[in-house]
């Protein structure tokens, strides 16, 4: 059991990192290109997302349902100060609508902001971009994914957001009536 | 009926009697013998004592003669010696016949005729000493001295011829003894011969039939007395070893109830401890039973205390959901502005930096209230296992304390159960002692009995030896009887 001791020392240790790290000057050179990526986990698969490729992070947001014959379409949450749809990655990865609440939510697209709902939220983490290939043909095809990452301790799939975002868009598209077009 | 000693001795003095009548006999001819012999010794001297007078009466008249027709002196000396000897031998004559009254009065005689010759005689030697031849011759021619030695001659011829028939009569005598003797000797000899040779046989004949009969009849005792000695052996025996048997027994006996002894000595020894252990273990109960209420009491506060614990912990896990809540919104934040500060290019970098850093100190407060947590939960599950312990423990003590009035009474109960206890492991002890004492007693007799049994064994191993003897000196006897016979 960890005592009030140890506490005291590791709330130490935190302050210092802290101070330590505004203490050096930022500099670039010599630093090799590196990403960030999210952790997270879609009915129990673990998958990255670029942080590149989205605009924010939220959780706990209320989604309210709405009626569409999308059935990757959760619903619209309010983000920002606007509405959002949300659509749910696992059912956008093939792996059919959860069960439980996604109590997680990534907020990605420029122009039309979307919101990609899943469970499990691990954390931020940065890899070099030398530990990102590109992947196989078998993978790729299986649902959007491009790239993967093989780093010492973790393999996992890189969702790649932007052709999400196209699929989206595609079956909103698809879903519109005729005489719009 | 004659004893075999009153016979024997019979038989002896029979043989006895006869060989002293024979012997005495035989002292009586000897001795008559010897007498007859003496006197005839006797007889012998007289005869020579008589001629020995006439030849020095001879040898004087020789002297005489020489002397006159010689007128030597030295022709005088057997008349000398006549004249100095003769007088002894009248003596000893006189002596020798004292018993015989006519040979006395014939030496009277004797002594006379001799006197007168040695007159006789020293006259004419007077003369012729004087120088008369003439006279001398004259005188002996005259034949004075020739009549005088005649009646001499006749005198001493009459003693001779009286002793010459003493000597031929005691000869006779002495022979008649010894024939008399010789007779008695052989036919007493030859009749003691057949008398002993017959009682003997009769002695033998009797003796050999009772003996025998005695012997057949000592010897089918001997045998009854040997076989009686073999089943008295054996009994013996087997007694002495039953009899070794049992003492062997009673010294085990003996050893196990000097062991039962001390064993309920001991016992006694014990319940007496045990008694005063229990008597120290109802104090000691007793004190426990107070410091059993004093523990019911400390855990009832423990129980509070650890459920307001238990409380406290979960009002610091509400508050630690809150900040744990706060760092995941922390985190949120940081991973926005990181998002923003890329979004911002160069101009963000700084920005993203410090999102970075407060991106990684929410993590941190994250990690650590998921540390904190799994303290808090860890508290809460020690909190509940030491209530439920503490509840478990107060049950137990309650149970303990009503096992403790149980153990109280049941110590009681066995205190009331030592002392009756000690009280019959003393009993025993005592009747234990009676018994060892009554059984080194009954162990002291026992040993008595087997020596006994030993010494009648040895008694009647020795009684069996003498019966062997004794049928052995039987046969032998019998042996002895019979052997005659059967040669």
């Amino acid at each position: 059991m960890t005592g009030p001791s140890a506490i005291a020392s590791k709330a130490a240790e935190l302050r210092d990192a802290f101070d330590r790290a505004r203490a050096i000057p930022l500099s670039t050179a010599g630093v090799e290109q590196v990403e960030g990526l999210l952790s997270i986990r879609v009915a129990g698969d673990p998958y990255a997302i670029r942080v590149s490729e989205i605009s924010g992070l939220a959780n706990d947001r209320k989604v309210v349902a709405f009626p569409s014959s999308i059935p990757e379409l959760l619903g619209v949450a309010g983000m920002r100060g606007g509405l959002v749809s949300v659509y749910s990655l696992a059912a956008l990865l093939g792996y059919g609508r959860e069960a439980g609440q996604a109590r997680w939510l990534v907020l990605c697209g420029a122009e039309e902001s979307v919101g990609l709902s899943f469970s499990d939220f691990e954390g931020f983490f940065t890899v070099p971009s030398t530990q990102v290939y590109a992947a196989d043909k078998r993978d790729a095809a299986r649902a959007r994914v491009k790239h993967v990452l093989r780093a010492a301790d973790l393999v996992c799939t890189v969702v790649s957001i932007p052709d999400l975002l196209e699929s989206i868009k595609r079956r909103c598209d698809n879903s519109r009536p005729s005489k719009e077009r | 009926m004659w004893t075999f000693g009153r016979k024997i001795a019979a038989g002896f003095t029979l043989a006895f009697l006869l060989l002293l009548g024979i012997g005495a006999v035989a002292y009586r001819s000897i001795s008559s013998l010897a007498n007859t012999s003496q006197s005839i010794t006797h007889t012998y001297k007289v005869l020579e004592d008589v001629a020995e007078v006439l030849s020095l009466i001879k040898d004087a008249e020789t002297g005489q003669r020489g002397y006159i027709i010689t007128a030597d002196e030295a022709f005088l000396e057997p008349y000398q010696m006549a004249v100095a000897g003769v007088p002894s031998l009248i003596k000893d004559l006189r002596q020798l016949t004292s018993d015989n009254a006519s040979q006395q009065k014939r030496v009277d005689e004797a002594e006379f005729l001799i006197a007168a010759k040695l007159a006789e005689l020293k006259y004419t030697i007077d003369i012729r000493r004087k120088g008369n031849l003439e006279e001398s011759a004259k005188f002996v021619r005259a034949g004075e001295g020739k009549k005088i030695m005649d009646s001499l001659r006749r005198s001493l011829d009459q003693m001779d011829h009286e002793e010459r028939d003493l000597l031929k009569q005691r000869a006779d005598e002495a022979a008649a003894v010894a024939g008399g003797a010789k007779s008695t000797i052989v036919f007493g000899t030859v009749f003691c011969l057949l008398f002993v040779t017959a009682v003997g046989f009769l002695i033998t004949r009797s003796l050999s039939g009772q003996i025998g009969a005695a012997v057949q009849h000592v010897q089918s005792s001997s045998a009854e007395l040997q076989s009686a000695a073999n089943q008295q052996a054996s009994g013996a025996k087997e007694s002495s070893t039953a009899m070794s048997e049992i003492t062997t027994t009673i010294s085990e006996l003996l050893a196990t109830s000097r062991q039962i002894a001390e064993s309920a000595q001991r016992v006694s020894h014990v319940a007496e401890e045990t008694s005063s252990a229990a008597r120290a273990g109802d104090q000691t109960v007793q004190k426990t039973l107070e410091s059993v209420s004093g523990i019911k009491r400390q855990v009832d506060l423990i129980v509070t205390h650890m459920l307001d614990l238990g409380k406290k912990s979960q009002q610091i896990g509400g508050i630690l959901e809150i900040i744990n809540e706060l760092a995941e919104q922390t985190n949120i934040l940081a991973i926005n502005a990181t998002i923003e500060a890329s979004g911002a290019g160069d101009a963000g970098k700084r920005f993203g930096v410090v999102a970075d850093e407060i991106r990684k100190l929410a993590d941190r407060v994250g990690g650590s209230t998921k540390d904190i947590r799994l303290l808090i939960e860890e508290i809460r599950a020690a909190v509940n296992t030491t209530v439920m312990a503490t509840e478990g423990g107060s049950k137990a003590v309650d149970l303990g304390a009503v096992q403790f009035a149980e153990v109280t009474a049941a110590l009681r109960q066995i205190m009331e159960l030592l002392g009756t206890t000690t009280e019959a492991a003393r009993e025993i002890e005592l009747s234990t002692k009676q018994q060892a004492t009554a059984v080194a007693q009954v162990n002291a007799a026992v040993t008595d009995i087997a020596k006994a049994s030993k010494e009648t064994e040895v008694s009647a191993n020795q009684t069996l030896q003498t019966a062997g003897q004794l049928a052995g000196l039987s046969r032998e006897l019998t042996r002895l009887i019979q052997a005659p016979a059967n040669a």
